[in-house]
């Protein structure tokens, strides 16, 4: 053995009880993973020092052996056979029961279920607390997520109410009503991926996603104007209540979040 | 001695000592190049080591994933470390798989007879990468459980069976009450056992026709004895290795998801980048046009183009590779012996066109915060990064294809001078000067 791989291995035996003991003693990770790390590159200098010093010569050969072809018919020649012994029913077999496998991963899948959402006729919006929000809770230029009321947190129900200023938003004519007092609000499912659209530009009324920098039009409809969404984000028609509170007149009128291609179009 | 006695324990009852002779006689050819994939194989058995310990603390469900994870790194300060060695591996796992590839690509070392070990390979580094992203996703903290709904979309828009897939995946609508239990069993055993499976076919390949040489002998291996010379070597390899992603795993923090918080559907941080690997994807994403077809009244998304579609043609490229090679090379023999890169600049730039579109997507992956850094709008970013995928990749492979060609030059010039015989002289001085060749 030469000095340097006892050396290193001596260095490699301290550095590993080191980190054992280090970790035993709740060290910071740093401490015991650069004891293991200057364990293990002990272990590798000591290794490479033994090789080194062996001068082991680098040019040995052995032969090349030919793999293939082997030029030998696979059927020994006294095999048993006919004409037609293995016809093409037998393919036809097999792929009977290659589609009867698939059975079970048919029997998987759910059943194509209405893809709706937690939001129905009359609930009160709610802030992810659970506090219902009246029509002027918002102040104008505010953004809440809201969902409805007993269903915080209920997937794909995640719904952006702004307020807006009340002559800015460009009312559809078949969406008259949708927004008392210019409290507007869409689906925070972004259309393209899926991601929560979760960032408001106030000053140019744009919705921003995160993910893929789709940009959606607050003003007209939540329509996709930058970016690689294609659909605008729906829009839930909101009505308020006697008390006054924020309510949804129903859930979403059209799917959402990302298209498959089951989605009614 | 003790070695000897077990070894002389089995061929007493198995006669093992001829098998084992032939392997510690066996001669591998070595170059540093060669020990890329060593590192990949290694940090594949860090990953299964640090990953069974994670699968005693981890809870796969829906409300339990993110506190298990937290909770472990925060009840003691080794699970922590082994959570973090566990993500180095596999991200430098990934980078590993890539390089090794790329050697193999540049060295021109799949061609007849190792095209199936190139398939088998290919087929490990998808594996690789999916392995990461759902190991990825299991701590279902903010951002991972968005890039598992991104994932959910990407699957979704497949024609037909899209909606199907995706409701398996999900063990009913998204999000699924199995989704979870779905990533940790196909993270945990589809996949590693895959990968293990395949890394044996690779290997066994390789053992059985052997290792491709620099050593123009197209008739011999030549190189080191496996015992003791090439174990020691790979052994250094080994612990060299681990000590690589040690360090990374102790002074760089990967993945902090204490931060992000667990998630839910109408949470995410910004910015949302995923790893490395998983980034072309989110880059295509990015950079893939708002066209939305409708077939027959179907919708057909538009991240089915970038989402399925692109890679899917890249994999294809990639995987029958050395059959386009071997076409267009119009080459159909058995080669044993590399070809340095630069005797094929043609090749080089194939290459380095496909690398350089990667490292454009892998970049695009986080345009926004570079639009945020430079002072531009996403949307001129956008733009330019669809320019400069198609026109840099040509752009990068001509160039590097001319680089290799001029290299090529250079370097028969520079070895004819080397093979040149000169004649040295003795200088009053105690120095040599070399003597003008004389013309003959």
């Amino acid at each position: 053995m030469n000095a340097m791989t006892r050396f290193a291995l001596i260095c490699a035996i301290g550095a590993a009880l080191g980190a054992t003991v280090a970790a035993a003693f709740h060290a910071a990770v740093s401490i015991t993973g650069l004891l293991g790390a200057v364990a293990a590159l002990s272990v590798a200098v000591a290794a490479g020092a033994a090789a080194r010093g062996l001068h082991a010569p680098d040019n040995l050969t052995e032969v090349r052996h030919e793999r293939g072809p082997s030029k030998v018919d696979p059927f020994p020649p006294d095999v048993v056979t006919r004409p037609g012994l293995f016809g093409r029913l037998w393919l036809y077999a097999i792929g009977a029961f290659a589609v009867m496998g698939v059975v079970p991963f048919v029997a998987l899948a759910r059943r194509p279920t209405p893809r709706g959402t937690a939001w129905s006729r009359g609930a009160r919006l709610v802030n992810p607390d659970g506090t219902p929000i009246k029509a002027d809770t918002l102040v104008v230029g505010a953004v809440e997520t809201v969902f409805p009321e007993g269903h915080v947190d209920a997937p794909e129900a995640a719904t952006l109410l702004l307020r807006l200023q009340d002559d800015v938003l460009r009312v559809r004519p078949d969406r008259a009503g949708w927004a008392p007092q210019g409290n507007v609000a869409y689906s925070k499912i972004c259309t393209h991926a899926g991601c929560p659209v979760a960032i408001y530009r106030r000053e140019s009324y744009q919705l921003y996603c995160p993910c893929h920098q789709s940009v959606f039009d607050v003003l007209d409809a939540a329509r996709p104007i930058s970016g690689p969404a294609t659909r605008a984000l729906p829009q839930l028609a909101l009505d308020v209540d006697r008390d006054g509170y924020l309510i949804a007149r129903g859930d979403y009128s059209e799917p959402v979040g990302p298209d498959d291609w089951w989605r009614p179009t | 001695m003790i070695v000897r006695r077990i070894g002389r324990f089995f061929d007493d009852r198995f006669g093992t000592n001829a098998g084992v002779r032939f392997f510690m006689a066996k001669i591998y050819p070595d170059h540093w190049s060669f020990y890329l994939g060593e590192f990949a194989l290694y940090a594949f058995g860090l990953l299964v080591a640090t990953g069974i310990w994670l699968t005693f603390v981890y809870e796969a469900s829906q409300g339990g994933a993110f506190t298990s994870v937290v909770a472990l790194s925060r009840a003691t300060p080794i699970g922590y470390l082994i959570r973090q060695v566990h993500h180095w591996s596999a991200v430098t796992f990934v980078a590993a798989i890539l390089l090794h590839m790329a050697r193999i690509f540049f060295t021109a070392a799949f061609r007849k007879p190792r095209e199936l070990n190139w398939v088998v390979g290919v087929t490990m580094l998808v594996l690789a990468s999916l392995t990461g992203f759902t190991g990825y996703s299991l701590p279902n903290d903010a951002l991972s459980g968005t890039g598992v709904r991104i994932a959910n979309s990407v699957l979704l828009s497949v024609p037909f069976i899209g909606r199907w897939a995706a409701d398996v995946l999900n063990g009913g609508v998204y999000p699924g009450p199995l989704l979870l239990s779905h990533l940790y069993t196909i993270h945990v055993y589809f996949l590693p056992i895959a990968i293990a499976g395949l890394l044996s076919l690779h290997l066994g390949m390789l053992i059985y026709q052997k290792h491709t040489q620099f050593v123009p002998d197209p008739a011999h291996v030549v190189g080191r004895r496996f015992w003791p010379d090439y174990a020691l070597r790979t052994l250094a390899a080994l612990a060299f290795s681990i000590a690589v992603i040690l360090v990374l795993a102790s002074t760089i923090e990967i993945n902090p998801i204490a931060g992000n918080g667990p998630y839910q559907d109408w949470m995410v941080p910004n910015p949302a980048t995923p790893d490395w690997y998983a980034a072309f994807l989110d880059g295509a994403l990015r950079l893939g046009p708002a066209w939305e077809f409708s077939i027959f009244g179907h919708p057909l998304p538009a991240i089915f183009w970038p989402g399925v579609v692109m890679p899917t043609i890249m994999l294809a490229l990639v995987i029958s590779w050395p059959w386009i090679d071997a076409r267009f090379t119009r080459d159909r023999a058995k080669h044993d012996v590399l070809v340095p890169p630069t005797f094929a600049p043609w090749r080089v730039g194939v290459g380095t066109a496909l690398l350089f579109a990667g490292f454009v997507l892998t970049l695009a992956a986080s345009d926004d915060q570079q639009a945020f850094a430079l002072h531009v709008s996403v949307a001129g970013l956008v733009l330019f990064y669809r320019i400069v995928l198609p026109v840099g990749s040509v752009v990068a492979g001509l160039l590097a294809a001319a680089v290799a060609r001029e290299l090529h030059v250079r370097l028969e010039q520079h070895g004819d001078e080397a093979e040149r015989e000169v004649v040295l002289r003795r200088t009053a001085s105690g120095g040599f000067a070399e003597e003008e060749p004389q013309s003959t």
